[in-house]
Order: C-alpha cells, then sequence, then structure tokens
C-alpha cells in the first residue's frame, strides 16, 4: 500500500525564530506595562513627552497582544501545521517574509507609538502604512498557509488547524474594515467612519481581535500541545468541534457590548449581550474538554511544570469566559463599565490564559527544538509560582480596585447628592491597590525573565548543527474517499446525520475556509449594514457642527498625547452619571467625529460636556501641571504643550481630509490656516487678560484649549436657539 | 436620493433578527450532526492525529 511514500523534513528553523521573537517581545511588553501601572499611582513617573501613559499605554497593548501573542501563536502554528498536514510549509521564503516582516511591523509600532502617531482605535492605534503593511505581511502568511494546506499528505484537518484557519481569515477581514480611513499626511489619518458607526465599526473589531487572536489561535494551540504534553488524545473530539463552530458562529455578534448604554441603538447592544452570555456554554465546553484531557493523568501534573502551566491557562479561559458574558449583562456592565473591574477581566485572560499557554507551550518546545534537555526543570518551577501569584495579586487587587471605583461613581448621601462628587477622591482611593499591582506585575516579569535565562541556557547546550530528521508520509490519493468511516446504510437523513457533507468539507480546505468567511462575513454585515445605513439610527442634531480648524488641530493632539486612554467622552444615561456630568451623549451629537474618541475606561472624568466648564486659564494651569489645580490628581503634566508651535501650515490638510469624508467644512476648506490662526490669538489674548502666560498665540495648548472648549457646547447651543 | 434614504425604507433592522435566528439554527443542525451516534471510529482516529504525527505514515 505504501509503494510510494515522500521524503520531506519539516521547518523548525522558523519556529525557533519565532521562539525567540516571542520571548524578548513578551518582556518588553510586559514591562512597558509595569512602567504605565508605576505611572498611574506616581505621576511623577511619566518622564517624557514621548513616554507619557497616553502614549505608552497603547503600546502595551500592542506589544502584548500583537508582539507576544502574536509570535506565540507563529511559533506553535508553524511547528503543529506542519506535522498535522505531514507537509513542510509550501514557500520558505514565504515563511521568513512573514517572519521579518511581521518584527519589523513591531518596530515600527515601538517607534511610532511614542512619537504619538496613532489612529486612536484602541488595538488598531498604528497609522495607514504601518496597517497595509501589516495587511501585506498577513496576506503572505495566508498564502503560504493555505497552498500547505492543499499539499497536505493527511486527508482529515485536525480541528487545531480549523482554529488557525478561522483565525487567519477573520483577522484579515477585521483589520481591512476597521482600518479603513483617510489619510491627512505620512501618518495621519481619519477614519472613514463616524461617530456610532466608527464605534460600532471598532467593537467589532476589538472584541473580534479578542476572539480571534487572542481565544481562536490559542484554543488551536491548546488542542494540539495539550494532547502532546499529557500524551493522550483529547477528551472529546466532537466536543472540540462543537467549541469551534459555536466560536465561529457566536462571537462575531457580541462586540456591541463594549458600547452598552452607549448611544448605540438598543437592539443592537441586547444582540450583543444574548450572543455574549451564549458564548458561555461552547467556551466551558472548551474549558472542560482541556482540563478532561489530562484524565487519569494527573499525577503528572504534580511533576510536570509544562502541565501546570496548561492547567492554570485553560482554568483562566474558563474564568474569563464566564466572566465575560456575565460582564455583557446590561446590569453588571453598568457597574463595571469604565473601571478597572475590566482591566482585571483582560489580564485574567492575557497573563493567565495567554501567557501561560504560550509558556508551557515554549518550555514543551524548547527542548525539541534545541535538540537538548532543558537546562534546568526547577527554575521552570519557579517561574511557574512567581508568575501565579503575580496573576493573583494583580486580579485580586484590580478587581477591587474597579469595584470601589464602580461603587464610589455610582453612591448617593441621604439628602440625594453625589457622595464623592470629586472625582479625584474615586482615584486616590484606588493608589494602594495599584501598588499592589505593580508588585504583581514585577513578579510576573520576574518569572519570565528567568524563563528566558532558562531558554537562553538550553539554547547554549544546542548540538553544534541541529539534525533534521527526515519524514515520511505517502501522498494523499487522488479520489476523495473516507477509509475510516463505516459505510453508512439508510436514507438521506441517516447519511446527514453521518455528516459525509461535513467530511467533505474538511477535506476541502478552501471550501471550508470559505464557509468559515461566509459566516463571519454574514454576521458580520447583518450586524453592522443597520447601524450604518438606517437613517433613523443616527438622528441629526440641526446645532451641531463641524469643528474649527483650530479646534481640529487640538484634537489632533488630544489623539496624540492618548487622552482617551484616560479620558471617555460618553455619558451614560444613568442618574449617577447625568448627576455629575451632565445630559448623556446622543448619537446626533457625534456625526463628525472621526475617529470616535468615546473612550473605555475612565481613570480622569468624563468629558463629553467639558466645553465651558472652565475658563480657558484653567485648562492652561492644569495641563501644565494638573497637581497645581487638583491636588491629588493622577493625570501626567504636559509643560511641553506651551512651548511647541502649532503647524498652522499643517491644519489645511487635516480639514480637507476631513471635508474629503463628508464633513461640511465649507470655507475652512479655502482658508483653514487662517481661521485657525485669528482663533488662537483671539484665545490667547483673553488668556493673557485673565492673568495668564504671555505669547501662546502659536503654542499647542491654545489649539488643545480651544478643542476642551468644545465638547458638549453644541448640545447647549441647541438649548438656548 | 442618498444610498442611507434607500436603505432606511427597507427597514434593514428586521434582517438582523432573521440572521440570527437562521444563524442559531445552522448551529443547531451542525450540533446534532457531531452528535449523532456512529461516527466514534472517525473521531477517535482523528483525535489521535497530534499524538502519531511522528512517525511514517500510510496513506488515508
Ligand atoms: C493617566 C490618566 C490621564 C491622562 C493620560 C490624561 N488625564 Fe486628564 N485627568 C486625569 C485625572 C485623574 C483627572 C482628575 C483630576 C484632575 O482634575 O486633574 C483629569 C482631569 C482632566 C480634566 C478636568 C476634567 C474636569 O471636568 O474636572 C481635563 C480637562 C483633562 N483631564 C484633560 C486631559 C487632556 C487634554 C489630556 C491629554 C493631553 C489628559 N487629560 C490626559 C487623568 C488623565
Amino acid at each position: 500500500m505504501n509503494a510510494r511514500l515522500d521524503s520531506f523534513s519539516y521547518d523548525d528553523d522558523i519556529v525557533r525564530k519565532f521562539l525567540w521573537a516571542t520571548m524578548i517581545w513578551g518582556l518588553v511588553g510586559f514591562l512597558i506595562g509595569l512602567i504605565i501601572a508605576i505611572q498611574l499611582p506616581w505621576p511623577g513617573f511619566n518622564l517624557a513627552p514621548y513616554l507619557t501613559f497616553g502614549r505608552l499605554r497603547p503600546l502595551h497593548t500592542n506589544a502584548v497582544i500583537f508582539a507576544f501573542a502574536g509570535n506565540a501563536f507563529f511559533t506553535g502554528a508553524y511547528y503543529s501545521t506542519q506535522r498535522l498536514l505531514k507537509a513542510r510549509m509550501w514557500s520558505d521564503a514565504l515563511s521568513r517574509f512573514h517572519f521579518w516582516g511581521w518584527q519589523a511591523i513591531i518596530v515600527a509600532a515601538a517607534v511610532t507609538l511614542p512619537l504619538g502617531l496613532t489612529q486612536s482605535k484602541e488595538y488598531a492605534e498604528l497609522e495607514w502604512p504601518i496597517d497595509i503593511a501589516i495587511a501585506v505581511v498577513w496576506v503572505a502568511f495566508a498564502v503560504n498557509y493555505f497552498v500547505t494546506l492543499t499539499k497536505r499528505r493527511e486527508r482529515h484537518i485536525y480541528v487545531a488547524i480549523w482554529f488557525y484557519i478561522a483565525s487567519i481569515i477573520t483577522v484579515a477581514l477585521l483589520h481591512i474594515f476597521n482600518n479603513l480611513s483617510v489619510p491627512a499626511g505620512a501618518f495621519k489619518s481619519y477614519s472613514l467612519y463616524a461617530g456610532v458607526q466608527d464605534a460600532f465599526m471598532q467593537w467589532w473589531y476589538g472584541h473580534n481581535a479578542v476572539a480571534f487572536f487572542l481565544t481562536t489561535p490559542f484554543l488551536g494551540l491548546m488542542y494540539y500541545f495539550m494532547p502532546k504534553a499529557a500524551d493522550r488524545p483529547v477528551f472529546s473530539y466532537r466536543l472540540s468541534i462543537l467549541h469551534f463552530w459555536s466560536l465561529v458562529f457566536l462571537y462575531i455578534w457580541a462586540g456591541p457590548h463594549h458600547l452598552h448604554y452607549t448611544a448605540l441603538p438598543d437592539w443592537a447592544s441586547t444582540l450583543g449581550m444574548l450572543f455574549s452570555v451564549m458564548l458561555w456554554m461552547p467556551s466551558w465546553g472548551g474549558m472542560v474538554n482541556g482540563l478532561l484531557t489530562l484524565r487519569g493523568a494527573w499525577h503528572k501534573v504534580t511533576e510536570d511544570p509544562i502541565l501546570k502551566f496548561f492547567v492554570v491557562a485553560v482554568t483562566a479561559y474558563g474564568m474569563s469566559t464566564f466572566e465575560g458574558p456575565m460582564l455583557s449583562i446590561k446590569s453588571v456592565n453598568a457597574l463595571a463599565h469604565y473601571t478597572d473591574w475590566i482591566i482585571a477581566h483582560v489580564h485574567t485572560g492575557a497573563l493567565g490564559w495567554n501567557g501561560f499557554l504560550t509558556f508551557g507551550m515554549i518550555y514543551w518546545l524548547a527542548p525539541r527544538l534545541f535538540q537538548t534537555e532543558l537546562y534546568s526543570k526547577n527554575l521552570v518551577n519557579l517561574h511557574f509560582w512567581l508568575a501565579t501569584f503575580g496573576i493573583l495579586l494583580y486580579v485580586v487587587a484590580i478587581y477591587s480596585a474597579g469595584a470601589t471605583q464602580g461603587l464610589m461613581w455610582r453612591a448617593f448621601d441621604e439628602t440625594g447628592r453625589l457622595q464623592y462628587p470629586d472625582f479625584v477622591e474615586t482615584v486616590i482611593r484606588l493608589i494602594p491597590m495599584y501598588w499592589v499591582r505593580v508588585v504583581g506585575g514585577t513578579l510576573y516579569i520576574t518569572g519570565a525573565t528567568i524563563g528566558c535565562y532558562n531558554l537562553f541556557k538550553t539554547w547554549a547546550k544546542r548540538p553544534a548543527t541541529y539534525e533534521v530528521p527526515v519524514v515520511q508520509a505517502a501522498p494523499l490519493s487522488a479520489k476523495d474517499t473516507d477509509e475510516h468511516a463505516p459505510a453508512v446504510a439508510g436514507g438521506l437523513l441517516a447519511r446527514f446525520t453521518h455528516m459525509g457533507w461535513h467530511r467533505k468539507w474538511e477535506g476541502m480546505p478552501l471550501f471550508f475556509s470559505v464557509m468559515t468567511a461566509v459566516a463571519v462575513i454574514i454576521a458580520s454585515l447583518f450586524e453592522i449594514i443597520p447601524t450604518f445605513l438606517i437613517k433613523s439610527n443616527v438622528p441629526t442634531i440641526a446645532s451641531v457642527k463641524p469643528y474649527t480648524p483650530l479646534e481640529l488641530a487640538g484634537r489632533n493632539i488630544y489623539q496624540r498625547e492618548g487622552c482617551f486612554n484616560c479620558h471617555s467622552q460618553m455619558i451614560r444615561p444613568l442618574t449617577y452619571e447625568t448627576e455629575r456630568y451632565g445630559d448623556y451623549s446622543k448619537p446626533g451629537e457625534s456625526v463628525y467625529e472621526h475617529p470616535f474618541l468615546w473612550g473605555s475606561r475612565r481613570i480622569g472624568p468624563d468629558l463629553a460636556r467639558e466645553g465651558g466648564k472652565f475658563p480657558d486659564l484653567w485648562h492652561v494651569r492644569h495641563m501644565y501641571n494638573p497637581r497645581e489645580v487638583t491636588q491629588k490628581s493622577i493625570m501626567p503634566a504636559y509643560p511641553h504643550l506651551q512651548s511647541n508651535t502649532i503647524d498652522f501650515g499643517s491644519i489645511q490638510k487635516l480639514v480637507d481630509a476631513m471635508a474629503m469624508i463628508g464633513v461640511p467644512y465649507g470655507d475652512a476648506v479655502n482658508k483653514a490656516p487662517a481661521m485657525a490662526k485669528a482663533q488662537a490669538e483671539q484665545l490667547a489674548a483673553a488668556i493673557e487678560a485673565a492673568g495668564g502666560p504671555k505669547g501662546l498665540a502659536d503654542k499647542e495648548i491654545v489649539a488643545l484649549t480651544a478643542y476642551l472648549q468644545r465638547p458638549g457646547r453644541d448640545l447647549k447651543n441647541a438649548g438656548t436657539q | 436620493m442618498r444610498l442611507s434614504d434607500i436603505m432606511g425604507a427597507a427597514n434593514l433592522s428586521v434582517y438582523a433578527e432573521l440572521a440570527m435566528i437562521l444563524f442559531l439554527a445552522a448551529f443547531v443542525v451542525i450540533m446534532i450532526a457531531i452528535f449523532a451516534p456512529g461516527r466514534k471510529h472517525t473521531y477517535d482516529a482523528a483525535s489521535r492525529m497530534p499524538l502519531d504525527d511522528e512517525h511514517p505514515q500510510t496513506p488515508r
């Protein structure tokens, strides 16, 4: 039968490359996380304009998601795919291109984000030239991957690979649609969508980035590496298939739960909530499936630190997928949204699920890739315990911070007034917990550093040349038969339930991928189209006008400094919010908001009604040093705004780009710089007259102040007209 | 007439609910198909794939 066997070898060199990239970028990402964790309780740690919280926070999230978790996915995918398909990757050149391209993108992110070049959409901050590079590299990866699939020597495609396929397709889709924008310069662009639509698109993306970048790829890894490490097959293969389809069908609908109580139509957020709750079942199915894979091997867990990492990873997956649906229930969400609760939720998933699965996988891979024993098993154990305690400290502290702040925001006293009307009171209360987080994070990083050291020492013991084993496998026969399947008797129904069709799909990767893509696209379209095109969803408000050119320049500074990482601009229709901030936000208010800047976390107060709340000079002083105005503030100081000059010439480009995507700019299309100058001079004169610093007319602080005096103004004007 | 007027008149939000029901139906169908008895053998074979991927294989 095996008269004709192909001989070939696997490309493990690429796996080694990705493995190092994972660990190194992981350390970098964690370190930046530690820096911003210190900046919150100690604002003096915002050492330079490039290193303030608002600029580093996106760098942290991008580094851990796309650099650490991304490279971890590629490491595991390149290793397992080749083996599961009995085929070397189709093109070594494309694999290398993928590797170096991806690392170059990470470096570009590490340079541009501190420079303040950002689209200001969470996890999609990178500006348009980098976005294009990402698309190119991703397509190269996908082409290499799918051609390899067609060249495989196994008929059945193992479930791990389904997860990879779904991830590859969906990430491409998400990335392209969310990043559609109009350039206004080499490193500046405005989202094609505005306000509600932009928010919807962003959280369709943001949520599914979590799903298809941090969940499905890692489930694929789990379904391959858990059985490997435990040396027994997955508990129930059927459950894993069910797990797959339910994620593909359900996840894509859940995005709107990030936008409860916002200016999003009600039906959309209810839909998001329903699907999120339904997700709980398959997720737990997956968790149970992972844990039961260890049935009869629990004694091994006590001895094998790799299995320990896996057990905690799968448990963390279970915890965060239980909590996720809970948080998407509107009443729970009302309490938790905008608080540290969400940060804790994310870190259970990221540190526990993604981190521990990655570490377990890497420790399993290292001896095989470096072809020598692991340098020290004790150090692996040490890493495990340090990181576990690190996570515990982190999440316990930050969950309590979230609950504390959420409860303080909504507390009324006996007279019916807000108990903590001063926002900063609700911040000060969190400082001790922030310090506990710093300790937890330090433990986690120490663990990862020990891990790197251990890997380095292992690598140092490698043989002079790696052995490249030759694998033999028979090519697939042309006819598409299924030898394992018993003959099916009976009629149509029996044949159907015997899943002949499903087997066929699995055997045809292209068709299978197309079906996955179709499922995802249809769900997305039906979810998104109505918000985009039904007029009644966004009733217009006549008094809402575009920003003046100067305000637009100020808004750019707001984006550049990443103020939206600490400030929301979205007041929910809840008594304690309207009491604190003013009238709740309406969809029609943000029709010119390219991109939307609603924010997702309130480390500082909401700014949607900031316009006119304080005198101009207040903002000048506050931005120069917040602690001069609000004693215990943890906001970074921005003294450089008083010395940086406004580039009036470039304002025209900004206005033109905005006009191009449909913002009615009228006159300003021709004379934006002149209009901006006039407004700046007027404002600077007023600041000077009020006793403020002289000569601010061409300084950035004036543009920012002009912008900060705008939010909510249009609605107030509507009232007086 | 702008595209949004046309789409607005089409009352598309019904389709969102319709699509949701279709998705649920498709999901239930897949679920029944997976758990219908009689395919255990195939699944058992498939579930061993990660474990026996180191050795030469016979055609399948
Ligand atoms: C680390 C988080 C953080 C960042 C980043 C941040 N802020 Fe703040 N901001 C705060 C906190 C906390 C307060 C409340 C204490 C105070 O008034 O300083 C605040 C208060 C404010 C206020 C007063 C709001 C009110 O109504 O009382 C304004 C205006 C403001 N920030 C603007 C900005 C701007 C503009 C930026 C970007 C250049 C920015 N903030 C960046 C945390 C932050």
